[in-house]
């Protein structure tokens, strides 16, 4: 009897909360807002808050047009196998002291659960066999190379923060260290590390000025191009979701200690937090800026972004 | 049964040796003979190597074998001696594992060359030699066999030498090989002057703790002769050319087993002989050049345009990454290394077997010629998938936990000994993982995805005999991955006990109480514990793509019932790739300028490790005596 329990209950935190049902109400109302917001700030009526998921179950609906340069297989599941990636992801990050099991992975794990969207976004853009892909995901890979540098700073950073001189390698020690301290971002050695971290974000989601891999106006999307209907769906619900997942890392690693006790509300909590970041660090400079060159985004980040995460981390391993 | 037992080690060695006279006397005409003499010879010592692990691992035992019953006198061991103890056979079940493989691809796989009774003599020679190196408890004995592996992969490396550049490759490995072999000979004279024995049980002893400046000298040394056979920066320089001109199932072997005896050779000595890895400089030392090498091995094969070039400079990566682990020092560390360098057996070996049967079926293995194969050869492309999954360290393939492991051993390394050397580690242990895989990104993109370029029209599955060795080294990448607690707690416990604790390798060697009598202290390792991944995760990534398999048949289902009715019919272009209006023509996305956003910012860099990979023997005999200058110089001062 225990045993059914515990099975329903883990098919509960898969696909429900905080898995797959959360997820996808969430990032795709992220999305909404983002849209919304974006609309307003350019002095445009904008789409109703519920357009993604409008978008989504047409798109689910629609016919699904495979090109014959295609690898069919490999086509088909790449978008399934980021989804999977990122529900999994999400039961890894704790929503302030609510985690859905009793033990966490630590934050090399969710390093490695991020990069499989972008993976599966890589693969099944080549698979499609289109150059307007080729380009994409040349550019997809460069984007996370950039990207990936800063992110493990920050991780590092915030790990040794909370840590000490003990070893604290996990998103749940982190959370627990800010509950039983302050706030991590009211620590003033972490203020640059949370600082990377905002433009961190944009990059991993893919929003202007950082996505240049996707960039429409001209290369068509790059990595989507071929993909149409149902997968196309998905990868857009991919990226909803990427968003939701990148504040509540966020959250989780700066602003992990507020804990109500109540986990509804703390779930509202974290959505409320993430929309507000959303704004901030998408929606925002999505507005004011336009798209970077490749080479420019490389040079961005490992410069300056990671600049912020290494000062973070020299200052914290001095022991400030 | 003990006592057959103690003759499997020996008899795995000598049955490929006979089995190389063999071949070359019976099977130089006949196809069919030489087949199978060399099919049972590597059978035979397969299953002597699978035999032994009952007793060495599950049961903790020493096996030790006196060539010519020459047992020591007076405490002084004076015969070559065989010793296998978990660390040894670890690394010769990987080696088994390789050369049975790659023996069964060889068949099919070298079917179009001649003089093929030599192939199969030098493979089995070389095979021997790695076999006899990991299994001798002979220091002596361990050169000899480095010689005879050293000159076998030499003779490979220009077995087809009507290829461009295969004669050249083999000179700059000779050279370079050859100036490995002179410092490790050097190194061992050293240590035979000193201590009057060749035993590695007694120099263990002996030297534990008593190191005269004689024997850090020849520490020094033995540290440059295996970094060279290791292909450890700067001594890499000729496996690049090595592995790219060699037949594929001798590059598998390469990176499968010859190198792995480097780093055998390393561990070995450096922990269990010389006792010296808990000091702070040798550990730096060690770690740094594992970084180093890393980093070059990774950043270079960014910048390659040749399938097999491309593997060989990650190969020298990877065993970065194993070097750079082993340098930690620590239980979790050299766990992470032993675990990595098994992981780099199985995907590495499948890498090279993949571009094998690239080669087999489009004759080039040129990333600008390529594409479109996936199409044509989709079991292939399946396995390369794997493949690069592994080697790019994504969850749940091996790779990733192995990186795991040398990352997690990195930090608390670094947070317990406060120092930032090993954080920087760490971080480039991430980063180089990012740039694998982007370079396995190109090769997919370059080679089996896009539009099928001139070479790959006509290009077919590669024969079955080919594919078994392909889903073997596959399935074994997902299964370790999956299953990696059993082969922490049956494998790499064990191993990395026998690592620290040389106590029981010394006294079933010497009699027993003669390690303690020498001062030999003994820890307990307790097996790492490795929880990123529980029991109850099984059941999520079960449900998941239970759920992920049932949207996929649904959308599958629908698009294909339409395909089928519309093909015919779609005149308009419906199914054919999208060119924004304008006429469809070959356009295929080749890998050699993929990166350029990225390449371009670090245009000095790259530009200078070109101009540092000049291809002169001169240029590379030099870097090696000067790396070799530096570590000397590094030793003395660091190690008193």
């Amino acid at each position: 009897m225990t045993v059914l329990i515990q099975i329903l209950l883990i098919l509960f935190h898969v696909l429900v909360f905080p898995g797959f049902l959360f997820v996808f109400v969430c990032g795709l109302l992220l999305a909404g807002i983002d849209r919304k917001i974006l609309a307003r700030m350019q002095k445009r009526v904008g789409p109703p808050l519920l357009q993604p998921f409008y978008d989504f179950f047409k798109l689910m609906g629609k016919e699904t047009i495979i090109p014959d340069a295609a690898n069919k297989a490999v086509y088909r599941i790449a978008p399934i196998a980021g989804l999977a990636s990122l529900v999994v992801t999400m039961n890894f990050i704790p929503v302030f002291s609510f985690s859905s099991f009793s033990f966490s992975a630590d934050i090399i794990v969710i390093i490695y659960l991020l990069t499989i969207p972008a993976v599966a976004l890589i693969v099944g853009g080549s698979a499609s066999g289109s150059p307007f892909a080729g380009v994409g995901i040349s550019r997809e890979m460069v984007t996370m190379i950039s990207y990936e540098l800063p992110l493990i700073l920050i991780l590092l950073a915030v790990a040794k923060k909370a840590g000490g001189a003990e070893l604290c390698f996990s998103l749940s020690g982190i959370v627990a260290w800010q509950q039983s301290t302050y706030l991590g971002i009211a620590h003033w050695s972490l203020i640059p590390a949370a600082l990377a971290m905002l433009l961190v974000i944009p990059a991993e989601v893919g929003t202007q000025p950082f996505d240049t891999a996707e960039a429409e106006t001209e290369i068509c999307e790059g990595p989507l191009i071929e993909y149409s209907g149902a997968p196309l769906g998905v990868f857009k619900l991919n990226t909803a979701i990427k968003m939701f997942i990148m504040t509540s890392l966020f959250t989780c690693l700066f602003l992990g200690g507020i804990d109500t006790g109540i986990v509804a509300l703390n779930a509202l909590i974290l959505f409320a937090i993430d929309a507000g970041l959303t704004i901030l660090c998408m929606t925002f400079i999505h507005a004011v800026t336009a798209r970077l060159k490749i080479e420019h985004l490389f040079k961005f980040y490992w410069t300056i972004v990671s600049g912020l995460a290494l000062l973070s981390l020299i200052l914290v391993w001095i022991g400030l | 049964m003990m006592n057959i037992m103690q003759h499997f080690p020996v008899i795995a060695v000598m049955s490929l040796f006979l089995g190389a006279f063999l071949v070359e006397i019976f099977g130089r005409k006949n196809k069919i003979v030489r087949n199978i003499i060399t099919m049972i010879f590597v059978a035979i010592s397969f299953l002597c190597i699978i035999a032994l692990i009952k007793p060495v691992i599950l049961d903790g035992e020493v096996i030790s074998y006196w060539l010519g019953n020459w047992e020591p006198v007076n405490g002084y061991a004076i015969g070559i001696g065989y010793e296998v103890d978990a660390l040894n056979l670890f690394f010769a079940i990987l080696v088994v594992l390789t050369f049975t493989l790659s023996a069964i691809y060889s068949l099919r796989y070298m079917e179009k060359d001649d003089h093929l009774g030599h192939y199969y003599t030098l493979f089995l020679m070389l095979s021997g030699g790695v076999l006899g190196l990991v299994l001798t408890g002979d220091i002596f004995n361990m050169y000899v066999m480095v010689e005879i592996m050293t000159f076998a992969a030499v003779a490979l490396t220009a077995f087809r030498n009507y290829k461009k550049g295969a004669l050249e490759s083999a000179f700059k490995y000779l050279v370079i090989g050859s100036v490995g072999s002179g410092f490790t000979l050097t190194g061992i004279c050293l240590v035979y002057m000193q201590c009057h024995t060749l035993n590695m049980a007694q120099l263990s002893s002996i030297l534990a703790n008593h190191l005269t400046p004689t024997t850090i000298l020849a520490l020094a040394l033995i540290f440059i002769g295996f970094g060279v056979k290791s292909f450890m920066v700067p001594f890499h320089t000729p496996a690049a050319d090595a592995y790219t001109t060699a037949p594929s199932s001798i590059s598998m072997v390469f990176s499968g087993m010859v190198n792995k005896a480097g780093v055998y050779g390393m561990i070995r000595l450096m922990f269990v002989v010389f006792m010296m890895m808990d000091k702070t400089a040798m550990q730096i030392l060690l770690a740094a050049f594992g970084t180093i090498t890393m980093f070059v091995g990774v950043t270079m094969a960014l910048a390659q345009h040749d399938f097999k070039r491309l593997l060989a400079f990650h190969s020298i990566s990877q065993i970065g990454y194993v070097l750079a682990a082993c340098g930690l020092g620590t239980a979790l560390g050299v766990s992470g290394g032993l675990f990595h360098a098994m992981n780099h057996t199985l995907f590495k070996g499948l890498l090279f077997l993949c571009a094998g049967a690239v080669y087999y079926a489009t004759g080039t293995t040129n990333l600008d010629k390529l594409g479109g194969l996936s199409k044509k050869m989709p079991k292939t492309a399946i396995c390369f998938l794997i493949g690069a999954f592994s080697i790019s360290g994504l969850p749940p393939f091996n790779g990733f936990v192995s990186k795991w492991m040398i990352y997690q051993a990195a930090w608390s390394k670094g947070v317990e000994t406060n120092n930032f050397f090993y954080v920087f580690v760490t971080i480039v242990a991430v980063v180089v993982s990012v740039m694998t895989l982007a370079s396995f990104i190109k090769v997919t993109q370059a080679v089996f995805f896009g539009q099928p370029s001139e070479k790959c029209e006509n290009a077919k599955e590669v024969p079955l005999a080919m594919r078994i060795p392909m889903w073997i080294m596959s399935a074994l990448c997902i299964l370790v991955g999956i299953f990696y607690n059993f082969i922490n707690t049956n494998l790499l416990t064990p191993a990395t006990n026998a690592v620290f604790n040389a106590t029981n390798y010394i006294d079933k060697m010497m009699g027993s109480g003669y390690a303690a009598a020498a001062g030999v202290s003994e820890t307990t390792i307790e097996p790492a514990a490795l929880s990123y991944w529980d029991p109850i995760l099984w059941l999520i990534l079960f449900v998941i793509i239970l759920a992920a398999v049932c949207i996929a048949i649904l959308t599958g289902k629908r698009t294909r019932g339409e395909v089928l009715v519309n093909k015919t019919e779609a005149v308009d272009g419906k199914y054919a790739t999208f060119f924004g209006g304008e006429k469809s023509e070959h356009s295929h996305v080749s890998g050699s300028d993929l990166f350029w956003g990225f390449k371009k910012n670090w245009g000095g860099y790259f530009k200078f490790m070109q101009g540092m990979h000049s291809g002169d023997v001169n240029d590379y005999s030099l870097y090696t005596v000067i790396a070799s200058a530096v570590i000397i110089i590094v030793i003395f001062i660091f190690i008193h």
